[in-house]
């Protein structure tokens, strides 16, 4: 080997072969090991902002297929709960079912009633997936469409639709033309309402309700027959042009030509007036879009100039009744909306105006998705499990679309915005991840969580940073040496206590004691820190006889039986002062009773709850006290001996000495020490879960308790579906807490460092 | 108080006969004996006063209270006054353990302002939850008359039903006749028969855990061997053979599954057949079979050294079984385990690749501005919140790594997880990640206080950089290492939230090892200390009846946890001594 650097060493003096491969396979191993690792130990950011990022995405919607329809009008489009046999009701009752996923092409059904009473109106509804279908001679029908899914021998599964109309039922005027239905079903309710032309001899176009019965057969459902009709034209001041019947079936919402809307609700039986509004008072004229979104809360109205607008009903404060108020303001259209479609599964809904449609989602106020086609749009419809999306064009033909947008909840606005939910009087923050109902609202804001978090350090620190920053002082600058040694692990253990076990004592142990014992522990609180400074005062004006009985540095042990003594006696005294100070009438039995738990609420009408932040910060200091004191203690033990020795020999006392020289000089490190402690106090965990009642409140008493994100985190995403909303949203959680913590860690310890040069530089 | 001594504030100092006549001169003040702000000095011993107060005091809560769960307490029969209705259900008399007595809480006034007479009231553990439907009484101590302890009360711990506290009446024995509560017979024989029915219950055990249990792997073993062949891509030749085979194995099996299924149905026969019937202390008669009952004692018989037999017995008890009534009763030795099993799996994880990334940041990295950032945040990462690696645990090991497992060599089972899902390695790689921080800011703190000199000699004496390492380096920084290892250790041990979302549960069937193939079950679930804690004091059915079980477990874990501590502050004082580091 001429090139082996070895060569003209003696044979003796070289190196093994194997040695230097060894050393040179060690040397590449333990760099691309440890810089590996390194990478690894980071990427943990990158994995937990890869799950967040598909929260921020829009919507994607890309063409499956295109079906030519017949060239006739058509009245409704409609789509079964798997997306696959989208129909079409033509206006002569033939309804075309086309198929999509298979090869079957178009299927017709003709009903049989329409042709012999003529077609007046249709309306659909997709969760029951039940049209409703009004004649030209004031009768209705529901045609049930029983859609069902087939499985074939050799494996496979196509879905087939059966339309079966029901019964015929008269409405309104006998024998007048139908123009518009509406149809709602909510079990033991069902309301169908209709507009009807104006009679022949003149008079207004005419607005009819029938309340239908479902006698109760001992299996299954029994006949539905007309309970009671209503005639509601006398109730509506203008021309009918469009209404809505809501899902609960107790209420008509009409639009008038004027674009006045008014609120009729049923009342016993009858029809009144609840409420009539104006959404554009600037623009007269009918209104173009007006629908419900899914929940049949949220009103959906747009003008003649493309506004779009949302008005939902809540219960004002001092009001007596739900009204309709406005709540949203969505994106404007470029045109009046003509073709309007809700998803059946969450808040959105798509809009149509000429070749133009936007998806927009109704709790964000959120534009998910928008395109103009080169075709214009007449109607549309999105799947049932919100995965598709139809539109029906002018040239009849039907255009089928994948829609891929897995999280419309999320926005930017609904992490950290007030947004103005369904039912509540007034936009706000809230954190409700899950609810009863399908329908349901699912309230994303980090914002009270954050809050919590906050909340819950403020008071662990409030408590801690005083007595870890005294016990800090103490150490360093007074206490003798050799005890330092023993009192420091003694803290140090301290911070190794499992927050399970400080959890489970806040709840079980610490929150019945506090609970029945607040003015004990007012006293505590001041006369503790009084009996210390009473204590060093007498020690001051003691005799030197008396003084050299404790010598430095051992006044701590001195002060320990006397803090057993004060607290006790504090303790004692406590029932005594709340028969003193918190004496308050108990309303429920006009007695009158010295109890702080009802007092508190009494007096500042924020409730009193067991589980609450003064148990949660006093538990917490266990966590947060050490590492305060570790490190703030090492600041201050660090502070070059120079300074200390030359303060001291100018005359300055031991505590002047500690003030004005050591304190200042450690500042910086104090501070570190300070962040440090609050961002383990951010992110503990089992704490708040335990020992808070853990309800995402956002008020600063501290009687109350809290929901902070890192017990948010635990309690929540056990249950989460893997890669759905929530469980993203949790993860949005924790990347706020890793940021959290580790820019306020970062910020500590560049000052640390900071503080380390500049004793260099002194010594 | 002593008035005497001049003080800084009490030197007003008045003219003195030299003083000259400027007004503008002040004289100074005389010299003092009380150097100014000790006042202060005692403030700030109040922090460290009130520190130590709280962690010691904590730490005395927590013994006392674990520990008094296991030491007998007597029985007492109380006597109610005349008429009260306190007593279970009218009944004159009952009786338990004294837990506390405490002074009632009386808010209400009179019309004065004045309170009310103060009134206690105490605490009883009657047990007997079967009988009562409750395990714990309050009574006003105006109601009780008077307080007896029946001498031969019994304390039985029974094996479904909790604790019961009676007085004997009669024992009924399935061989023999029957012995009245006060014959001198009585202990022995309801010994004897306790001791056969625990005989008896562990071969039902045997039977149905093991040996049933067995049968019931190889069963679900075939099953799957079959679906392979029915379902499988490409059936071999053979198959209608192999699944003739199958179907005689598993006939087999099934032959010897019934045997065994009858034998330990005439086991549970015999099991009920012994009884025992007895008057509870308010006055009820129940019967039980003895075979129901574990364990017995008669605390108010037993002296000093009765109970302290009694107190390690069921303290060995409480370490070495498991958990029966809703984990309420019994042992903890399955959480003691897993958590045993999972702190192994992680330091073994954890300390090759703490030590790994250490030795290159100190020794192979160019030690620049990259290095000190990446320095800045290893250290903090030890700082980010636990919960965080628990939610990386799930998205990245459970649901992405183990998700990834399953559909290469687990398909067969799905929809069922194997690893995707929650188990020991899963919490192990979790808390690992979590505590490598820790061991790499410790092990680089031990690198760097190997002397220069010792590195140089070495070198000089031509050892290969590696060899430095190997031999010089490594072992004088041991010490460093094994205190950032057993402080991982003890973080990892008492860490609960982060394994609360990758694979800790309140009641683990099996454990993650044992004695079935392949011995070391990784994917399984396992119980924790700390988790047992949340579970028993938050998500058990009767929290108060749940205490000394949590504090006992609570004592356990702090035990485990601030021994591994001690150590570790041990051993780093050791080496501060040795080097001389300033920060560590």
């Amino acid at each position: 080997m001429p090139k082996d650097p070895q060569s003209d060493i003696p044979a003796r003096f070289r190196v093994a072969k194997t040695t230097l491969l060894v050393d040179r396979f060690m040397n590449q191993f333990i760099k691309i090991g440890g810089l590996s690792i390194i990478v690894a130990v980071f990427a943990i950011f990158v994995f937990i902002l890869a799950q967040v990022i598909p929260l921020f995405r829009d919507a994607k919607v890309e063409e499956l297929k295109a079906v030519q329809l017949d060239a006739a009008e058509y009245a409704i489009l409609g789509i079964d709960e798997w997306s696959e046999l989208p129909f079409a009701l033509r206006t002569d009752g033939e309804f075309l079912f086309a198929d999509v996923i298979g090869e079957r092409g178009l299927t017709r059904k003709s009903l049989p009633f329409v042709t012999e009473h003529g077609f007046g109106a249709a309306h659909y509804n997709q969760l029951a997936q039940r049209v409703a279908i009004g004649t030209r001679n004031g009768k209705f029908a529901l045609v049930d469409l029983h859609y069902r899914p087939v499985h074939a021998p050799g494996g496979g599964r196509s879905i087939t639709a059966d339309p079966r109309p029901g019964p015929l039922y008269d409405i309104g005027r006998p024998g007048a033309p139908i123009t518009h239905i509406a149809y709602a079903d909510a079990g033991a309710r069902k309301l169908a309402v209709v507009k009807q032309e104006p009679a022949e001899n003149g008079g207004p176009v005419e607005l009819h309700a029938v309340s239908l019965t479902q006698r109760r057969g001992l299996v299954g459902g029994g006949q539905i027959s007309v309970d009671r009709s209503f005639d509601l034209t006398p109730l509506v001041p203008g021309t009918i042009d469009r209404f809505l019947v809501p899902a609960q079936a107790d209420a008509v919402v009409v639009a008038t030509t004027e674009g006045e809307i008014i609120y009729l609700f049923r009342q016993g039986d009858r029809f009144v007036v609840r409420q009539t509004f104006r959404p554009f008072p600037e623009s007269p004229g009918p209104l173009s879009t007006f629908n419900f979104v899914f929940g049949d809360v949220t009103l959906v109205v747009g003008d003649q100039a493309g506004s779009l607008k949302g008005y939902s009903l809540y219960l004002a404060p001092g009001a007596e009744q739900r009204l309709f108020g406005h709540t949203k303001t969505f994106p404007a259209q470029k045109a009046p909306g003509t073709v309007f479609a809700n998803s059946v599964r969450n808040k959105a809904f798509v809009v149509g105006s000429g070749s133009h449609a936007d998806l927009l989602f109704s709790t964000t106020e959120d534009r998910r998705w928008g395109k103009s086609f080169d075709f214009a749009v007449t109607h549309a419809v999105i799947g049932g499990k919100y995965d598709r999306m139809v539109f029906l064009d002018d040239k009849h033909v039907l255009h089928f679309y994948r829609l891929d947008d897995p999280h419309p909840e999320a926005s930017f606005r609904a992490f950290f915005g007030k947004l103005w939910y369904e039912g509540s009087p007034a936009p706000r923050f809230d954190w409700q991840s899950t609810g009863g109902s399908d329908d349901f609202e699912p309230k994303l804001s980090l914002v009270p969580l954050i809050f919590g978090s906050l909340k819950g350090t403020f008071y662990a620190l409030v408590f801690a940073v005083p007595i870890a920053l005294l016990a800090a002082i103490y150490t360093s600058q007074f206490l003798k040496p050799e005890i330092k040694t023993v009192v420091k692990p003694v803290m140090e253990i301290m911070a190794s206590l499992p927050s399970v076990v400080l959890g489970f004592l806040a709840a079980l142990w610490l929150a019945p004691i506090v609970e029945t014992r607040v003015p004990s522990i007012l006293l505590l609180v001041t006369l503790v820190p009084f009996s210390a400074f009473a204590l060093g005062y007498l020690w001051t004006h003691a005799s030197p006889r008396v003084r050299v009985l404790i010598p430095h540095g051992w006044e701590f042990l001195v002060f320990i039986p006397v803090l057993l003594g004060v607290g006790y006696a504090a303790w004692q005294m406590g029932p005594a002062l709340e028969r003193l100070l918190f004496v308050v009438t108990d309303p429920s039995t006009g007695a009158r009773v010295a109890d702080f738990r009802l007092w508190w609420p009494t007096v500042t009408g924020t409730p009193f709850e067991q589980r609450n932040s003064l148990v949660v910060g006093f538990m917490m200091g266990f966590a947060v006290i050490p590492i305060i004191f570790t490190i703030s203690e090492d600041a201050l033990s660090n502070v070059p001996q120079s300074l200390r020795s030359g303060s001291l020999a100018l005359g300055a006392s031991r505590w002047q000495t500690a003030f004005r020289i050591v304190l200042p000089t450690a500042s910086a490190g104090i501070f570190s020490a300070l962040m440090i402690g609050l961002g383990r106090a951010v992110g503990e965990t089992m704490i708040v879960v335990m020992a808070t009642g853990n309800t995402p409140i956002m008020e600063w008493n501290i009687f109350s308790g809290m929901r902070t994100l890192a017990a948010n985190i635990a309690v929540e995403l056990p249950e989460a579906p893997h890669h759905g909303t929530l469980y993203r949203t949790l993860f949005l959680g924790a990347m706020v807490l890793f940021l959290l913590t580790f820019l306020v860690n970062t910020l500590a310890e560049i000052l640390r460092q900071r503080l380390r040069s500049r004793f260099r530089s002194v010594e | 108080m002593p008035p005497v001594a001049p003080t800084f504030a009490a030197s007003p100092a008045g003219p003195s006969p030299d003083t000259p006549k400027d007004p503008a001169y002040t004289p100074p003040p005389e010299p003092s004996f009380r150097p100014a702000g000790e006042s202060w000095v005692w403030f700030t011993s109040m922090g460290l006063a009130i520190g130590l107060v709280m962690i010691l005091g904590l730490l005395g809560l927590i013994i006392s209270n674990g520990l008094a769960v296991f030491w007998p307490k007597p029985v007492v029969q109380v006597q109610l006054v005349e008429g009260s209705q306190a007593g279970i259900r009218g009944s004159p008399t009952f009786g338990g353990e004294h837990v506390k007595t405490q002074e009632k809480r009386v808010t209400q006034l009179d019309e004065d302002g004045k309170p009310l007479p103060p009134a206690y009231e105490y605490q009883f553990y009657v047990a007997n939850r079967d009988a009562y439907g409750f395990s714990f009484k309050y009574i006003d101590r105006k109601e009780v008359l008077a307080i007896t302890h029946p001498a031969n009360a019994i304390v039985a711990e029974r094996f479904s039903l909790g604790t019961a506290i009676f007085l004997p009446r009669e024992l009924r024995p399935f061989e023999s006749a029957a012995i009245p509560g006060d014959s001198p017979e009585f202990i022995p024989t309801l010994e004897r028969l306790v001791q056969a029915g625990n005989e008896r219950r562990r071969e039902i055990r045997q039977i149905e855990r093991h040996q049933i249990g067995a049968i019931n792997r190889e069963l679900s073993r075939l099953h799957l061997q079959r679906r392979a062949l029915e379902h499988g891509p490409n059936p071999p030749a053979d198959a209608p053979a192999r699944l003739a085979a199958i179907d005689a194995r598993a006939a087999t099996l099934q032959a010897e599954f019934e045997g065994l299924a009858a034998r330990a149905r005439q086991l549970r026969e015999r099991q009920a057949a012994d009884t025992l019937s007895y008057v509870t202390l308010s006055g009820a008669e129940r019967v039980t079979p003895v075979a129901e009952i574990l364990d017995f004692t008669l605390p108010n018989q037993l002296g000093f050294f009765g109970k302290l037999r009694e107190f390690v017995v069921r303290f060995w008890k409480f370490l070495s079984e498991e958990p029966r009534a809703a984990n309420m009763e019994g042992g903890i030795f399955p959480a003691i385990f897993g958590t045993f099993v999972m702190t192994l799996l992680m330091s073994v994880a954890v300390t090759p690749f703490g030590v790994l990334a250490a030795i290159y940041l100190r020794e192979y990295a160019k030690q620049g501005l990259f290095v000190r950032c990446v320095r800045i945040a290893v250290n903090n990462l030890a700082g980010v919140p636990s919960i965080v690696f628990g939610v990386f645990g799930l998205g990245f090991f459970v649901y992405m790594v183990g998700g990834s497992i399953d559909q290469l060599f687990f398909s067969l089972s799905l929809p069922t997880p194997t690893f995707g899902t929650g188990g020991v390695l899963w919490a192990s790689a979790t808390l690992a990640l979590m505590t490598v921080p820790v061991v790499i800011v410790s092990t680089e703190e031990a690198l760097a206080a190997v002397s220069r000199g010792s590195r140089e000699g070495s070198l000089a004496c031509g050892a290969s950089k590696w060899q430095t390492i190997q031999r010089i380096v490594l072992p004088a920084s041991l010490p460093g290492i094994l205190t950032g290892l057993i402080l991982a250790m003890a973080r990892g041990a008492g860490e609960v939230a982060p394994l609360m979302l990758v694979g800790v549960v309140k009641l683990a069937p099996t454990l993650p090892i044992d004695g079935i193939p392949p011995f070391v079950h990784l994917e399984r679930k396992f119980m924790h200390l700390g988790f047992h804690i949340f579970d028993l004091g938050f998500q058990s059915p009767d929290s108060e009846a749940a205490k000394p079980m949590v504090f006992a477990t609570t004592f356990l874990l702090i035990l485990l946890v601030v021994c591994l501590n001690l150590g570790a502050i041990l051993i780093r004082n050791h080496l501060r001594k040795k080097y001389k580091v300033s920060t560590f």
